[in-house]
């Protein structure tokens, strides 16, 4: 079973992942509250990939998706935003994020997004 | 969101999550507003909120919320990339509070299982308009139109058709392969621009040349565009149809692709022809990110104002029913190790083992309860949002001193507080404090001052609402207590305390102008019932032109109290411990019958009323001589009595469970604050020590 770390501020978005994910051959190994402890999550949990909230206090999502890719040039990370982020998601894909997904998504959408990412 | 997603537990986490993030973002603008400017931090916070609600109402599906909560993010976004001048920050505390209002009042209805159908347009039209004027005044914030919305043409970069070529690339011109292709991404996937340039992006290091349709990603049309037409991209490159193929075919959210070669060079020439840029670095920076990179010493201000969290929030519900079956517990363990069936039986180990029992029950209790306390810190932070209001409305100015808001208290209880105390703010602010130009004319300084003390006080938590305002009118008071025929003591008895006191009688209400914040023909009095609720008591003071002190008094917790089991007759009751004095086996010497037949007890050399429990009660029993039974001194806000019973039985936690609705229903019992079971299965009757000495004084 793949494993995914969600890192996201907010405790509703990281509820709706899991239960979006809940019928799926996916197991959430972590979640983190933000970008720092997103890191060291990463760092001690190996996901396979990894959904990562924009923005966060402590360290907000580039900066933690870039230490996650110098950490791990490999690291698959999906980037979470929304309207209105598009500088953001830019700089994102650039620093190495898989791809992103827009809230509000739909599970369907979001669950082929991660077997895409993950190669499945 | 799909509906079938769409759970209670998730509605709740949204409403709980929500309602905090607007109450705490409530209390940094009203602590930044008195400051001519917002602290950048708080400007940050802000921002990460309104971005936190717009992200979940969105998932939601609450369309209004999502709408102002963009409109307000886009605001505090222009704040913190731009910094504009003179910006009118009253103003926008005042937008910003309305707001959230706004989202509060959608939250209450749908946290009532009601349609959030409220209408932010209005709101968003002056959202729009204060975030035009702060533009007006700055001409960076061109760069961020595109979060608001609104493009302005000339500001754009010109419609040139751009492609990139690398410089070192450029120079050899054996390239072999040229290839259209033509990608289009799942419907609703969102930011298809951005998504383009992820394309392009994976692409950079294979291609050599590359051009696509539409050419300029920032722009806010090319999502559309795409989303409509597709992305078109055409590239030069050393590598194969199907290396290329590959890296393409991978693009996540791909939903078809067409990938074709060029019979030679003759495309790519063409569309060589409008305009080559060479550039260095083949991406361009967007000027956001350039901004992003300046502003890297802000962030680190984020990192430091933000805290950690290791809390997990916990549906009220299912504390509520973590506490009953504890109670239930302690109950259980009660019939167990106070079983009739073990009495007179030597049972070493059993009473060893129950021992152990005993006190892990008693320990998980304490632990369920401490779980259950929460700080008063909310309630009291709340009433900064009512002082900020009441005190624009009616120009007066007051500052809200808080003292012991970590004092904790039952989570059910700080729920009913929570209104009376705003109630008691607002009367200070209307009928206590005066205006500022008359404050200076009687001597006292201009701003006047609320204080909110919380301390414990034993089993009790006070909440103390001090002012310095005029203080109560005493003539006044007792002018419209007669006037409502509301006296019951003798004009010429009556202390000082007791006139101010009549101001939480039902019905009472001094103020004839009836304001828009107090006073809405429900008075004190409703404060009283609120508090007595919960089993709490409020008293008045004051000192006229001084100010006036209110205090509330409010148990702990409710739930499960330590209590001496007594017993009349066959009746068992329950005093609270911590009302009791102390218990003794009277001699008929010190028992004093006045004329009128009153039994008191003398006590070193003081005087307390006695009362029989067998006689209020009306229960049967053999013990009538004061020295066949015992007396019991109970306590309570400074006033004492002596209760006389048969026995004592023991001390134990009892928890306490409501008398029965059909014994409310049909009779008041003065004197009793509810029932719960003992060990052996019998029921006791909890005494309500403050009643008792209310009936005994009455």
């Amino acid at each position: 079973m793949k494993k995914l770390l969600i890192v996201d501020d907010a405790a509703f978005m990281r509820m709706s992942i899991r239960n979006m994910l809940q019928n799926y051959e996916i197991e959430i190994i972590g979640e983190a509250a933000n970008g720092a402890i997103g890191v060291e999550m990463y760092q001690k949990l190996r996901p396979d990939v990894v959904t990562m909230d924009i923005t966060m206090p402590e360290m907000n999502g580039i900066e933690a998706l870039k230490a996650i890719k110098a950490f791990d040039p490999q690291a698959k990370v999906i980037m979470v935003s929304a309207m209105g982020q598009e500088g953001m998601v830019k700089e994102a894909i650039i620093s190495g994020a898989k791809t992103f997904i827009v809230k509000p998504f739909k599970e369907e959408f979001f669950y082929q997004t991660i077997c895409k990412v993950l190669g499945i | 969101m799909s509906e079938q997603y769409v759970n209670e537990p998730m509605l709740d986490l949204f409403i709980f999550e929500s309602m905090q993030l607007i109450e705490q973002m409530e209390l940094l603008i009203i602590a930044n507003e008195k400051s001519t400017t917002y602290a950048s931090e708080a400007i940050n916070e802000i921002f990460r909120i309104m971005h936190t609600i717009k992200g979940s109402s969105a998932m939601m599906l609450f369309n209004n919320i999502t709408t102002l909560a963009h409109s307000m993010e886009d605001l505090f976004f222009v704040l913190r990339e731009d910094k504009p001048p003179n910006v009118d920050y009253s103003e926008l505390s005042d937008l910003v509070l309305e707001g959230l209002d706004f989202i509060k009042v959608e939250i209450h209805k749908i946290r009532n299982g009601d349609e959030a159908d409220g209408d932010a347009s209005e709101l968003i039209t002056s959202l729009r308009v204060f975030h035009n004027t702060i533009k007006g005044q700055d001409v960076k914030t061109s760069d961020l139109n595109s979060a608001q919305g609104t493009v302005a043409p000339e500001t754009r970069p010109q419609e040139k058709q751009h492609y990139y070529i690398s410089k070192v690339r450029s120079e050899t011109t054996s390239l072999r392969n040229t290839f259209q292709a033509t990608l289009s991404f799942e419907q609703d996937c969102g930011m298809e621009n951005l998504r383009a340039f992820g394309v392009v992006n994976e692409l950079r290091e294979l291609v050599e040349e590359y051009y696509h349709i539409p050419e300029d990603l920032d722009h806010e049309d090319s999502a559309r565009v795409i989303a409509e037409q597709g992305f078109t991209l055409f590239i030069k490159t050393d590598h194969s149809l199907e290396e290329i193929h590959r890296v393409l075919i991978q693009t996540i959210s791909l939903r078809d692709l067409q990938l074709i070669q060029g019979e030679n060079s003759e495309l790519f020439n063409d569309l060589k022809e409008r305009e080559i840029l060479l550039e260095d670095s083949p991406v361009k920076v967007p000027t956001a990110f350039r901004d992003k990179v300046v502003n890297e010493p802000e962030e680190k201000e984020i990192q430091a104002s933000a805290i950690q969290q290791s809390i997990i929030s916990v549906s009220v519900a299912k504390l509520d029913q973590l506490m009953d079956l504890v109670g239930e517990m302690v109950i259980a363990e009660a019939m167990v190790t106070q079983n009739p069936d073990l009495k007179g039986l030597e049972l070493n180990n059993f009473e060893k083992a129950a021992r152990q029992l005993r006190k892990i029950t008693s320990e998980l209790q304490d632990t369920v309860m401490s779980v259950r306390m929460v700080p008063l810190t909310g309630t009291f932070q709340k009433m900064n949002r009512t002082l900020r209001d009441m005190c624009k409305k009616l120009n007066k100015e007051v500052q809200l001193q808080l003292i012991g808001q970590e004092t904790e208290v039952d989570k059910n209880i700080i729920e009913h507080i929570s209104d009376p105390l705003m109630h008691l703010i607002r009367n200070s602010i209307d009928h206590g404090i005066e205006m500022p130009s008359e404050r200076e004319t009687r001597g006292k300084p201009r701003l006047g001052t609320i204080t909110l003390e919380a301390k414990n006080a034993g089993g009790d938590v006070l909440i103390i609402i001090r002012d310095d305002g005029e203080g109560f009118n005493k003539d006044r008071i007792l002018a419209k207590a007669r006037e409502k025929g509301l006296l019951q003591v003798p004009e010429d008895e009556i202390t000082d305390k007791e006139i101010y006191n009549l101001v939480f009688l039902p019905g009472f209400s001094t103020n004839e102008n009836v304001t828009e914040f107090s006073g809405r023909g429900v008075g004190m009095d409703v404060v009283l019932k609120n508090i007595e609720a919960v089993g709490g008591g409020i008293a008045a003071d004051s000192v006229p032109g001084k100010g006036t002190i209110i205090t509330l008094k409010i148990p702990l917790t409710l739930a499960i109290i330590d209590g001496m089991n007594i017993k009349v007759g066959d009746s068992r009751y329950t005093i609270p411990t911590t009302a009791i004095k102390e218990s003794f086996r009277p001699k008929m010497t010190e028992v004093i019958v006045d004329p009128d037949n009153n039994e008191m007890m003398m006590v070193r050399g003081q005087c307390y009323p006695i009362l029989r429990l067998h006689d209020i009660y009306h229960v049967q029993t053999d013990v009538i001589h004061f020295t066949d039974g015992i007396i019991i001194m109970v306590e309570q806000d400074n006033k004492t009595l002596c209760i006389f019973a048969d026995e004592l039985i023991g001390q134990q936690q009892v928890v306490v469970k409501a008398l029965p609705e059909y014994i409310r229903n049909t009779k008041k019992v003065k004197g009793l604050a509810g029932c719960t079971l003992l060990g052996d299965g019998s029921i006791s009757l909890i005494l309500d020590i403050g009643g008792l000495i209310f009936r005994q004084s009455a």
